[in-house]
């Protein structure tokens, strides 16, 4: 890859705007935290209903991205391996919740998951979605799991399918293959996939807020605050929860690019 | 008994088809296939291999395999790109079977494949970082580690720098022997086919056209679509030297025909015919000559005919012997 040339209109030009995203984009995080001060940071840290609502919504969106890489990676193996009939359709169901708006994914799980039938029949199992961990997990399953599937369809569509059949010349079952050559050659993608669809969501708002609003998650706790009493009482809790995820996501990075 | 025998077989995988293969391979044999690129050769590979699927019958030792499972086949694969698993180092990839079967003597084998195969400096190298001789002598070796009775072996040479074909060619001969299995090698390179195989296929379009021992496949071809594959020209048919079959065809070498321009040629069959184009390449020179609607090819070097005495549009001599014609 060649430097970046200076003394040329278009490079200019290309920088000049490539800055301007830049700035869109850094200024923001930045502000936040120069913004709230130190003291107010600590203070947050402190406050038990804060850290209690960003262990939640860590914790919750992680088993969510814990059960769509049980779920989804099969899902994504048979999508880049496999053709099949109705497999574009599958496809576009995949990116559909990537486009809707939030709060209206959040009625349609309300209606699918809340007084119905398949609400009843979870109940049988004692999983209520309403009100529960479980409405809090399912919100940010519906809306961020394409990130995964999408990302690991990519990783295996890369892993050439001569070395899963090597493998089996060489005496490796289906699965043996599956676990030994095929992920750990993908696992880049999984794993930023992976990452992708949890740092999702962390962030999911609209469709949880529908589904649970106690116990609340961290941006649930920021509306409820701003609401409440202003920007000052929820800015430093916006602010503890973006330098948390900026932390777990770089050392997820770091392991990952070691691995 | 024949060591592998493959009976009506057929499979499709959508776009392509093998159709009706019937091959025996007996033991030890170094089984060349010899096709273009998109005939089906890989494919024939990964179908014995069962990694297709298929109808038909693979019969190995007398027992019908098709439908066991590939990891059941004790059969070993290379591909043309070696598909070496680059999450793995050198030794791992050898040594990958071992976590799957056991493998026999697995020590001493591995021992002697590193020795024979010159690979005891790469053993802890990442795959990525080895050159394509050393990517496929790795390749073979984790194949024969796991002990296979058959040896597939696809285009093995094709990413292999042109200097060290020989060697390599005499490399595989010697694998061949040394332990003990069937190959089937596929290439669609006659000069590796020609030094390699005991028995030769040739595939072309998913169906076996002819099957034979290497010499003889090599120069009498069975139809006119084998032969102008195998690179046979001057394709016509025998009618012209006076035989009656209108259907029959001969070939004629472009190197063996002589060329004189006053009549003083001496061969068994001579034509007179006119100039088409004269091409100077290098040590020598294309001549197409039209005698009557059949156009020859013939190639004479520069040093028996000095400068290209016959122009276009004249009229010369060309003649070959008897002994010197293919009839297909």
């Amino acid at each position: 890859m060649k430097a970046l040339s200076k003394n040329n209109t278009f490079n200019i030009t290309l920088v000049a705007l490539a800055l301007i995203v830049i700035f869109f984009l850094s200024v923001p995080i930045i502000k936040i935290f120069l913004g709230v001060g130190s003291e107010k940071l600590l203070e947050t840290i402190k406050d038990g209903e804060a850290i209690d609502s960003i262990i939640l919504t860590m914790k919750v969106s992680a088993w969510a991205m814990i059960f769509v890489l049980f779920t989804g990676l099969p899902l994504a193996y048979i999508l880049a391996r496999y053709e099949f009939y109705g497999k574009s359709l599958v496809e576009s169901l995949i990116d559909i919740p990537v486009m809707i708006p939030h709060t209206a994914a959040g009625i349609a799980l309300l209606t699918t998951f809340g007084d119905t039938n398949i609400g009843e029949f979870f109940k049988i199992f004692g999983i209520e979605f309403i009100g529960t961990e479980y409405g809090i997990m399912i919100a940010m399953m519906f809306l961020s799991a394409p990130f995964l599937i999408n990302s690991a369809k990519d990783g295996f569509r890369k892993v050439d399918v001569k070395l899963e059949k090597t493998a089996r010349t060489l005496g490796a079952s289906p699965m043996n293959v599956f676990f030994r050559i095929t992920i750990p050659n993908a696992k880049k993608d999984i794993i930023n996939g992976a990452l992708m669809m949890w740092s999702r969501g962390l962030g999911e708002f609209g469709a949880v807020i529908i589904l649970v609003y106690h116990p609340m998650t961290t941006p649930v706790l920021i509306f409820d605050r701003f609401n409440s009493y202003g920007l000052s009482y929820s800015a430093p809790l916006a602010a503890v929860i973006i330098g948390f995820s900026m932390f777990v996501f770089l050392i997820v990075r770091f392991v990952a690019n070691r691995l | 008994m024949d060591y592998l025998k493959i009976k009506n077989l057929f499979s499709n995988n959508g776009d392509f088809a093998l159709e009706n293969i019937n091959l025996d391979i007996q033991k030890n044999e170094y089984f060349v296939l010899l096709g273009q690129s998109g005939s089906g050769k890989t494919m024939l590979l990964e179908t014995i291999a069962g990694l297709n699927e298929c109808s038909g019958n693979i019969i190995f030792k007398g027992k019908d395999i098709s439908l066991v499972a590939t990891e059941k086949r004790e059969i070993g694969f290379v591909y043309q790109d070696f598909a070496l698993f680059p999450n793995l180092s050198v030794e791992e990839n050898i040594r990958f079977s071992a976590r799957y079967k056991k493998i026999e003597d697995a020590e001493n084998l591995f021992a002697d494949l590193i020795d024979f195969l010159k690979l005891d400096h790469l053993l802890g190298r990442d795959t990525q970082d080895l050159s394509g001789g050393e990517k496929q002598r790795v390749a073979i070796a984790r194949a024969i580690f796991s002990r296979p009775k058959i040896l597939l072996l696809d285009e093995p040479l094709s990413a292999i720098d042109p200097t060290f074909r020989n060697t390599i060619m005499k490399s595989l001969k010697d694998i061949h022997r040394r332990y003990d299995v069937i190959t089937i090698h596929v290439t669609h390179n006659f000069r590796e086919a020609s030094y390699l195989a005991d028995k030769i296929a040739i595939i072309i379009d998913g169906k076996i056209k002819q099957v034979g021992d290497a010499k003889d496949v090599l120069n009498h071809p069975a139809n006119i679509e084998v032969a102008k594959f195998l690179g046979f020209k001057n394709i016509f048919p025998t009618i012209m030297l006076g035989y009656e079959s209108s259907t029959k065809v001969y070939s004629v070498d472009p190197n063996i025909i002589r060329v004189s321009n006053n009549k003083q040629l001496q061969t068994d069959y001579i034509f007179e015919g006119v100039v088409d184009e004269c091409m100077g390449i290098v040590d020598h020179y294309k001549l197409f000559v039209k005698v009557k609607q059949y156009q020859f090819f013939i190639k004479i070097l520069k040093r028996d005919y000095e400068g290209c005495y016959a122009d276009r549009e004249n009229v010369i001599q060309i003649g070959f012997d008897k002994k010197d014609i293919s009839f297909i």
